[in-house]
């Protein structure tokens, strides 16, 4: 491991664990348990880490936290994780993305030296005319721009994800200084305090830092370098019960009413907290200069992590280019780890107050540039050299040799959470930094976000603001309140936002490969306001989405459309922060949506069932074949569930009342015993429902509704007791009853085995109910026709469930009893030319051209849906629906496909089915009233373009005159 | 949409727990003109500002209440049930 160290002069290096070892593009490489695959990858030596989106320009590790694209990786087929964050394990496969045939040697990497060939839009420019060019051109393009690639194997398929919850009084977002002192403040309060950190451990930037503590206000802490005051603090808080810390995770959404959704792995957490406390800290601004891209170029709080947290030293001969004492710090933290540091080139001029760090680099005789910042790096898979001049640009004054180059130019701080499509940020030109101070109730921020510094100055604002969260009931709009003056060294002046020294690589949005002279040429064509420019040219919207950019866009975006400094706008910050994959996202279906299962449910399951999802139900599709099951039922006795019929109970003085008001029906001369088709309709006047009613008691009625409406016609009807004040009862039996139903011609000699009261025609006509017992089992029949042949609806206790379905199968033995599923019962109804709302209807069927205007009874006085029934009639019939058959061996046409009249358009099938029994296509359709005429022909186009002739027909397909149902 | 709705019954819950039905408006007379029902049935006043609306705690109790809401930013609102509407409704 040859970046590793094993001392270091001013720091105690970190326990690294076992040694193991992984494969990088097939390559074997040495590492620690403590490593993260970047860490693991400089040690080795490594420098190379990806290539660029648009130019596969080399890439290497630039800030050690993920912020960017550079180290998006694929790891044991999963694409697109963070190198920078991912824990190595041992024998773990890591590639790198979007370079071919290699990472080393990228074909792609030919963009690169044609840039000035593809400028923004260049492929929609390009590719525009003529029309057939883009889709060929859009498959090679895609090809070569890109990330990982899914796994399409489904190596992965077997991982669970998990939706986690939390319920804290207070959430503190980032486990720093500034979120750790929060935290203590909170649980001293006696709160359920939740502190969630995106690293694998809590401690933020000072677990790299050797600064000396303070002035805190913790005054255990004082006199201790800040990693070993951090690790302290850390240690007190452990004593607390009331605290949870969840590391390694993600927080990627800030919503209403304080949502917060996290991923931690595999796992969703979604948080909701009384009180939010963001401390999300800052990161190293980015610089843009030419070739600011090159591998070899890292941020200065990434190479201190690398350097404290997994003693590996990314560079041997170093130019750090600072404008604070933090860069100062740096130089000396890889002087002592064994560097040779060429230079410090520090963008202020003499005369500032001299920070501890930058007197003692001057003490050890390290050259400092006072007044100069980078120009340029040479170099391409690595850095050579680097040009430094003045901070206003122009020419360079010096050239140094160095394999890096540690930026340490100011802070950016993490905003997103804080923004989150709520309060914009804006330039604060005291602070130098883009800054949210305004934020919704409930939610607190302190910290770095806000350009504070020094680890006494955090802990302080921590502190407070983590007091006032666990405190506050509810606060107002929270505005940041923290007044004190900001000491010399805690102002860090921004350098220009781009250093004009010439060059045509001045890389604003690294992840997009957009330059200055792109966003420039970009405003040129006309796109001069931030958020159309940033959606013309991309930046801003590559995997990082601008958090590394989000300021140089807006900075310069102001700058090139001659806006003042105050005036840069940034564009607008939403959630996700961070990237979340589907699979967080999705979790796993059976935990968030139930799944509904019938009474019998087992029973389908012993014999074979193919299930269908009919909404959250699982019903039986069918046991064998849809064709065959079909013949069960015309030639014999088949039997289905369907216990999923709503089953809605109506009782009391005023029923009559009650169901004339919601069904348009009429219900004063319904005799006990017998059964209605009823339907319902909206006050729109559309039909939305259909099924059955039954007087089966004196004044007591039994409504059956379809599946997919069993619970809403419940809440429906609670809802019209509650504004219309009916004195009903109504009872929802939905679940409490299971239902079957025996239909085929001798479903009556069946059951009539089975009962002792009179299955006979006479006794029990069709449209009627009874009840009887079936093996001592109270149940009700309901002698109804939806399949079309003879068939008694049984409703009985759901807990009979099983024992009365396997009860009438082995009953029904001799009778050659077969069960059925819902496709073929689909079948059978179609034959039947019976509807299905929903299915045959939309939004807009009107009762009268559905059909089943017979149902209507509007001569009432007030009922749901009557002012627009009175409209529709007026209106007359301008289309219907009407069962159609199609020529024998026609091929059978998709639900849904036109209906065509002359070549036009003029209606559209709803339904359609091979039918067993006349060995035909048939089905429903709407069509214009004119061409609804029994016997009328019309064309309907099939999904290849080609056309089959149906004819209309007058009622069914299938015994149209229902003798068969009737006797 | 993550906001929380207060059930007069369970207290503070998930808005996704809810339904929504409409805004609260009064069913006009049988015979009204049909360009009254048509407003009714198709017309929303949607308004910027405090609204009262019909929600059914679907995922909870299943009871029907009215909630007077303001849509600007859908945290600031109170719920009752339909019989204390009277009284809650002095600013609709």
């Amino acid at each position: 491991m040859k970046n590793r160290i094993d001392t270091h002069q001013y720091c105690e290096l970190p326990d690294l664990g076992a040694e193991i070892s992984f494969q990088f593009n097939g390559k074997r490489i040495q590492a620690y348990t403590t490593d993260t695959i970047t860490s693991a990858f400089i040690a080795s030596g490594q420098t190379l880490l990806s290539r660029s989106f648009k130019y596969h320009r080399p890439r290497g590790a630039y800030d050690i936290y993920g912020q960017g694209h550079e180290s998006l990786v694929t790891t044991n087929h999963e694409p697109n994780l963070l190198a920078d964050r991912t824990r190595v394990q041992n024998g773990m496969v890591v590639k790198s993305q979007n370079a071919w045939p290699s990472l080393e040697f990228d074909i792609g990497e030919i963009n690169d030296t044609i840039v000035p060939m593809l400028p923004n839009g260049f492929y929609y420019k390009m590719f525009h005319k003529p029309k057939w060019v883009w889709p060929i051109a859009e498959q090679q393009i895609r090809k070569a721009a890109g990330l990982g690639k899914i796994d399409t194997e489904g190596r992965n398929a077997d991982r669970r994800y998990e939706k986690r919850y939390r319920f804290p009084d207070v959430c503190i977002i980032g486990g720093g200084p500034s979120g750790l002192a929060a935290a203590l403040a909170a649980v001293e309060e006696g709160k359920q305090v939740l502190l969630l950190d995106d690293n694998s451990e809590p401690g933020g930037h000072s677990l790299h830092s050797i600064a000396e503590v303070a002035n805190c206000k913790n005054e255990n802490l004082n006199g201790l370098p800040e990693y070993q005051a951090i690790q302290k603090l850390i240690d007190e808080l452990a004593e607390f019960p009331n605290l949870e810390v969840l590391v390694n995770s993600n927080v990627f959404g800030l919503y209403e009413d304080n949502l917060i959704a996290a991923q931690c792995g595999p796992d969703l957490f979604k948080i909701r907290a009384d009180s939010v406390l963001l401390a999300p800290g800052a990161t190293d601004r980015h610089l843009v200069f030419e070739n600011n891209d090159r591998p070899g170029i890292m941020t200065a709080r990434g190479v201190e992590r690398l350097i404290m947290r997994h003693a590996v030293l990314p560079g041997e001969n170093v130019v750090v280019v600072t404008t604070h004492d933090g860069g100062f710090h740096t130089a000396l933290l890889m002087q002592g780890a064994g560097a040779k540091i060429i230079a410090v080139v520090d963008g202020r001029e003499t005369g500032n107050d001299e920070g501890v760090f930058e007197k003692k680099i001057r003490d050890l005789a390290i050259p400092v540039y006072k007044g100069l910042t980078a120009h340029a790096a040479h170099g391409r898979k690595r850095i050579e050299s680097v040009e430094v001049g003045p901070i206003t640009g122009g020419d360079s004054l010096k050239s140094f040799d160095c394999d890096l180059l540690v930026m340490a130019v100011g802070f950016k701080p993490q905003i997103n959470l804080l923004s989150m499509g709520n309060k914009p940020p804006k330039w604060d030109a005291e602070r130098q930094i883009l800054r949210v101070s305004e934020l919704p109730s409930g939610v607190f921020s302190a910290g770095e976000v806000h350009g504070s510094a020094g680890f006494a100055r955090l802990y302080a604002e921590g502190f407070q603001s983590g007091k006032e969260a666990a405190l506050s009931e509810t606060s107002p709009g929270k505005v940041y309140t923290f007044k004190t003056e900001r000491t010399a060294e805690e102002i860090i002046t921004a350098l220009p936002a781009d250093i004009e020294s010439g060059g045509k690589h001045h890389f604003i949005c690294k992840c997009m490969d957009v330059t200055r002279t792109e966003a420039q040429a970009s405003i040129d064509e006309g796109y001069d306001q931030v958020e159309s420019l940033k959606r013309y040219s991309s930046m801003g919207m590559g995997p990082c989405q601008g958090k590394a950019c989000h300021e140089a866009v807006a900075r310069l975006a102001a700058q090139d459309t001659g806006l003042s400094k105050l005036d840069a706008v940034a564009t607008t910050v939403r959630p996700p922060f961070t990237g979340a994959t589907f699979g967080v996202l999705a979790g796993r279906a059976p935990h968030l949506s139930p799944i509904r299962r019938t009474p019998l449910h087992h029973c389908h399951i012993d014999l074979g069932v193919k299930f269908l999802d009919a909404g959250q139900w699982k019903r039986p599709d069918s046991y064998t074949d849809p064709q065959i099951e079909a013949g069960f039922v015309r030639n014999g006795l088949g039997m289905i569930d369907v216990s999923t019929l709503g089953k809605i109970e109506i009782s009391g003085p005023e029923v009559i009342k009650f169901l004339h008001f919601l069904l348009p029906g009429k219900y004063a001369k319904f005799e006990v015993g017998r059964t209605r088709y009823s339907i319902m309709i909206g006050e729109d006047g559309i039909l939305f429902e259909d099924g059955t009613i039954s007087h089966i008691e004196q004044g007591i009625y039994y409504l059956t509704t379809t599946t997919g409406n069993q619970d809403a016609i419940n809440s429906l009807f609670q809802w019209w007791l509650l504004v219309e004040d009916f004195d009903v009862q109504v009872k929802n039996l939905s679940l409490t009853n299971a239902a079957v139903n025996v239909t085929g011609t001798t479903a009556r000699e069946f059951l009539q085995k089975l009962v002792d009261i009179d299955m006979s025609n006479e006794a029990f006509p069709y449209m009627h109910c009874r009840k009887a017992t079936i093996a001592d089992v109270p149940v009700s029949f309901y002698r109804i026709g939806f399949t079309g042949e003879l068939g008694y609806e049984i409703h009985f206790p759901a807990e009979y469930g099983e024992s009365m379905w396997n009860y009438l199968l082995a009953e029904g033995e001799e009778f050659d009893l077969k069960p059925f599923g819902v496709e073929t019962q689909r079948i059978l109804r179609l034959e039947k030319g019976h509807l299905l709302p929903g299915t045959d209807t939309d939004a807009l069927s009107s009762p009268y051209e559905t059909g089943v205007g017979f149902a209507i009874k509007d001569d009432k006085d007030d009922f749901v849906g009557k002012a627009f029934l009175k409209h529709f009639k007026e209106r007359g019939i301008e289309n219907k629906l009407v069962p159609y058959q199609l020529e024998t061996d026609a091929p059978i046409p998709d639900d849904g496909v036109a209906v065509l009249d002359n070549g036009k358009i003029a209606g559209r099938v709803t339904s359609s089915r091979l039918s067993p029994t006349l060995k035909r296509g048939i089905g429903l359709a709407w069509v214009r009233n004119d061409m609804s005429e029994t016997g009328s022909r019309f064309s309907i186009r099939l999904a290849n373009g080609e056309d089959v002739q149906a004819t209309v027909l007058d009622h069914a397909a299938y015994d149209p005159e229902g003798t068969r149902l009737k006797s | 949409m993550s906001y929380q709705l207060n059930c007069p019954n369970c207290g503070k819950r998930a808005v996704s727990e809810f339904t929504f039905r409409s805004e609260y408006l009064k069913r006009p007379a049988p015979d009204a003109d049909f360009s009254v029902w048509a407003d009714y049935v198709y017309f929303r006043e949607n308004n910027m500002g405090h609204q009262t609306e019909w929600w059914y705690h679907r995922s909870g109790c299943q009871s029907w209440f009215l909630a007077e809401r303001d849509t600007t930013n859908n945290t600031d609102h109170k719920s009752f049930w339909y019989h204390e509407l009277e009284k809650n409704s002095s600013k609709n």
